[in-house]
């Protein structure tokens, strides 16, 4: 046992003072701690998002309120009106961005047709964008491997290539020896992976919930299952060169092929003319009815809300009741399209889903979207909820548009507050598939190495 | 005979390179997989393009299909306009996928762009796109650097290298063989994306693709990689084992292409983050609220412009005035909103450039960052041109408004107003939108730093190269006298 563990400590030093390791470590730590703190930032822009979404809405609405006779029909105000729809986000949202960078966790909605305000998007530099983003995840996901390979592709290469195999073998059995050095790398990837998760924990303000747990679960199988294949390779008795670039080719059809193929492949699958076709539809639906009949355009509003079909809207002047059934026909007209539009992403959300857990890197970093709530997925379950609150709203100010309401009978505090869009699935249910994907993934790397690699190194 | 020696080293490497069945597979694999980018990215860039234009189609026709409408309906209606893509956004996508697809033009105020690629893609795209400009910037130096790493130092550990110098090859000469013979197998391996993307520009089935758009990228892509050949054979010569060449190697494609520019990027949005959609359109609301309504004609700015108007045509009251009142109002508030929500545009747009500035230092560090940007300038798929196209349709937005409001003032009386009806004729006389592309010259001179750092990507191993040749000779004597 002693000397086992001065192997280990030997190993752990002829490691560190290594100027490669070195300097990785340290860019690997620095590149950490910056992601951690990025993502504590990334929570403060949405938090601050959200704020001003709210008091933009408090500010137009005194605005409004005092700039405008108090007889101001309620309709007219409304038409100036933006109503905040703030969904708060996860804590994990910070290290797991998914596509926040896009899209806006904080619209702002009018009473006017919602297909025509469902679709804004965040302010985003499309050339920063398109350099990729950098969160924790992606740092832990796609780079840390890297890291692993650079350690172990030469774990029992480099002896042999040094001369020293024959001499170490007489101190300890060559697979006790390649478990004590591989030992020592877990122990240095660990530390790596852990500083940056501790500060993220407390600066992103992390709970270890189960949504965390998962997440702290998926990272450290992620790595187990680099460790597995870099072990399954680096045992065999192949030349180092050849091990690192089995290695890192391995990396790049994981971590940079699959998926960008696959993303071409499920844009090629699952096209969404439907985006083009239901702005087009809204706005026709919408501005048709300014050249028909009032009362043509009530009886569509009224067969989706037959409670209040009992009103009648003047066929002569204008209501703004008539105004804000129109928009409805727009949105009336757009139903089908947006419907397909959502069954669309849905597909391509599934579909890549599905194929990712046969991706390792792609299993566990879609997972960790899923976990922080910054999916796709996640983005349309947002925009349902906008789509329920926007039904409220109608339902609150439909009795005050019919009646004609001024602004000063209108009761503006007791407007429906924003419901936020549930989370779409528990923690288990979002971690687990991948989670099993990825021990799958290992099982099989090591069966496939001790298999493929030949002759063992003993 | 200096040029014989190096032509004879390089088929030495060629050769050495075929027999390792790892790069020949390596080769292989990048083959098929820019011949696969090419088709699928022409594909996908075939049925986008397809779709916009059937929409615009359709919307151009509705616009003429409208009945007799009053100009200020019109002004609602307004119009929609779908971006373009450049012809070669199949080659390079650029930023398109992050800038909006539709685009409402409306009356007093300025709508995003909504939709777009990033929009409907699943959190895989942030791992990267396939497309033939990421086979050839990121894929194919990677490459070139298994098929590389081993060029010097590998007949240094076999001790052919002494054999090469005792047999009167000089070390230029042989440096200068390992580079054109990895140069050579680089080539060969992106020769497939060059025809296959010539092909397609060529057929025109694209649009139009000037000549000189085609050599531009020709010259960026064969300099980067002409520079990751002097790299890669630098190291190969620098390093004392062909493994330790390697790892020095990968470590440096890792940082390069892959942590620099996510790292650059977000340090940008660090440095300069951008209002959240919510603030800018607070900000907006706050800017429009200060100088007042057009729609509301008791407000304050619109009581001077009434007097202004009164006092100009030498009448008491709005109803006797030769013109429409209300459509002055409104060409009047147009003018005003209008303004507003570009200053607030152009302050987006300079927090953006801010942030790009601090990309394209980066680009200094990272030639890959440096490439992707002068690619997507010349594919003309880069922001300019995403820019070119909100100036554009702001623009063409406008005048379309404006005219309506023309229409409104000198067509329609100020009594009874709303009841009046413009004939629908006129809808025919209003221009239709056509982005005008950002010129080539344009979008090249705002990237002399990208192009310094392709410069100086090629100029920094060609003199380390310089020190290389020295130490080589070294190599071969001390050696010798072992």
């Amino acid at each position: 046992m002693r000397a086992r563990l001065r192997l280990l400590r030997l190993d752990m030093l002829r490691l560190t003072r290594s100027t490669g390791v070195g300097v990785a470590v340290v860019l690997l730590l620095a590149i950490g701690v910056y992601t951690a703190w990025r993502g504590g930032r990334n929570i403060e822009a949405a938090e601050s998002s959200a704020v001003a979404a709210e008091t933009g809405y408090q500010d137009q609405l005194e605005y409004l309120l005092s700039s405008y006779p108090l007889t101001t029909e309620a309709g007219e105000v409304l038409y100036y009106l933006a109503f905040p729809a703030p969904q708060p986000s996860l804590p994990l949202a910070g290290l797991a961005r998914g596509r926040t960078e896009v899209e806006t966790a904080s619209l702002r909605i009018r009473l006017l047709a919602l297909e025509g305000q469902l679709y804004e998007h965040e302010t985003v530099n499309p050339r920063l964008a398109a350099a990729g983003d950098l969160d924790l995840a992606f740092l832990l996901i796609a780079l840390l491997p890297l890291f692993i390979i650079a350690l172990t592709y030469d774990l029992v290469s480099s002896e042999r290539e040094g001369g020293t195999w024959n001499l170490v073998r007489l101190f300890a059995r060559p697979r006790r020896l390649l478990a004590l050095k591989l030992a020592s790398r877990v122990c240095l990837v660990g530390a790596v992976v852990a500083v940056p998760v501790t500060v993220a924990a407390s600066l992103a303000g992390l709970s270890l919930d189960g949504r965390a747990g998962w997440a702290v679960a998926l990272i450290a199988l992620h790595t187990g299952f680099w460790f597995a294949l870099c072990l399954g390779v680096a045992s065999g008795r192949r030349s180092s060169t050849a091990n690192a670039m089995i290695l890192v080719g391995t990396w790049v059809a994981l971590t940079l092929l699959a998926p960008a193929a696959l993303s071409l492949a499920n844009a090629i699958l699952h096209p969404v003319p439907e985006a083009l076709e239901l702005t087009v539809r809204q706005r026709q639906g919408y501005h048709e009815a300014w050249d028909m009949t009032k009362d043509e355009t009530m009886q569509g509003f009224f067969e989706d809300y037959p409670e209040w079909s009992d009103r009648t809207v003047p066929e002569d002047v204008f209501t703004w009741s008539w105004y804000y059934a129109m928009n409805h026909r727009g949105d009336r007209a757009a139903r089908e399209a947006s419907a397909a539009y959502r069954d669309v992403l849905r597909e391509r959300e599934g579909w890549a889903r599905r194929w990712s857990l046969l991706v390792p890197p792609l299993a566990a970093q879609l997972a960790l979207d899923r976990l922080a709530a910054t999916d796709l997925g996640a983005q349309l379950a947002y925009q349902d909820a906008v789509r329920q609150h926007h039904e409220r709203l109608k339902t609150y100010f439909y009795p005050h548009l019919f009646a004609a309401t001024p602004i000063n009978a209108v009761d503006w505090d007791g407007v429906p507050v924003f419901e936020p869009a549930a989370l779409e699935e528990g923690a288990t249910r979002a971690g687990f598939p991948a989670a099993t994907a990825l021990v799958l993934a290992s099982i099989l790397v090591l069966a496939a190495g001790a298999r493929l690699s030949g002759p063992r190194a003993d | 005979m200096g040029l014989r020696n190096a032509l004879l080293v390089a088929r030495r490497q060629v050769g050495s390179v075929r027999e390792d069945r790892y790069v020949v597979f390596l080769l292989g694999l990048v083959i098929a997989l820019g011949v696969v980018a090419v088709l699928g990215a022409r594909h996908h860039a075939a049925s986008e393009a397809e779709q916009r234009a059937r929409y615009q189609a359709m919307v151009e026709r509705q616009w003429l299909e409208q009945p007799d409408r009053h100009p200020h309906r019109v002004i609602h209606y307004g119009f929609l306009v779908f971006r373009e893509e450049a012809p070669l956004a199949f080659f390079d996508p650029g930023v398109g996928a992050w800038a909006g697809t539709s685009l409402f033009l409306e009356g007093h105020r300025q709508n995003t762009a909504n939709f777009g690629d990033a929009r409907h893609a699943t959190g895989m795209l942030r791992f990267g796109r396939l497309t033939p400009a990421s086979v050839l910037a990121l894929l194919l130096p990677l490459f070139v650097v298994a098929a590389g790493f081993a060029s010097v130092s590998a007949e240094r550990e076999r001790g052919t290298l002494r054999l090469l110098l005792a047999q009167g090859a000089t070390p230029a000469q042989i440096l200068a063989g390992k580079v054109l013979g990895t140069g050579a197998v680089a080539a060969l391996a992106a020769l497939p994306i060059g025809v296959a993307t010539l092909v397609i520009a060529g057929s025109g089935a694209v649009g139009p693709v000037s000549a000189g758009r085609m050599a531009g990228l020709a010259g960026i892509y064969a300099a980067y990689l002409a520079g990751w050949v002097l790299v890669t054979v630098l190291a190969s010569s620098f390093r004392a084992s062909s493994r330790s060449a390697l790892a020095q190697l990968i470590a440096v494609w890792v940082v390069l292409c892959v942590a620099v520019p996510r790292l650059g990027a977000s340090v940008a949005g660090a440095v300069h983050p951008l209002p959240s959609r919510a603030e800018f359109t607070a900000r907006v609301e706050r800017a429009l609220n200060e100088v007042g309504d057009s729609h509301n004609p008791d407000d304050p700015f619109f009581r001077s412009l009434r007097d202004e108007y009164l006092a100009r045509y030498e009448v008491v009251s709005i109803e006797e005035l030769p013109v429409n009142w209300g459509g002055v109002v409104s060409r009047e508030g147009e003018a005003v909103t209008s303004r507003i929500h570009e200053e607030q545009q152009r302050d987006l747009v300079e927090g953006q450039r801010r942030q790009d500035r601090i990309l394209s230092l980066a680009g200094l560090l990272s030639p890959y960052l440096a490439t992707r940007d002068l690619s997507m300038a010349v594919s003309g798929t880069g922001p300019e041109a995403v820019e070119a196209f909100r100036a554009q349709a702001e623009a063409h937005r406008y005048d379309l408004i404006q005219r309506l409001n023309d229409l409104h003032i000198s067509e329609i009386h100020y009594e009874n107003d709303r009841a009046q009806r413009l004939p629908r004729e006129h809808w025919a006389e209003f221009p239709t939108f056509g982005t005008r592309p950002p010129p080539l010259g344009g979008a090249l001179a705002g990237r002399a730093l990208a192009l310094a750092a392709l410069a100086l990507w090629i100029l920094i191993p060609l003199l380390g190269l310089g020190v290389a040749r020295a130490r080589l000779a070294r190599v071969g004597v001390e050696r010798a006298a072992s």
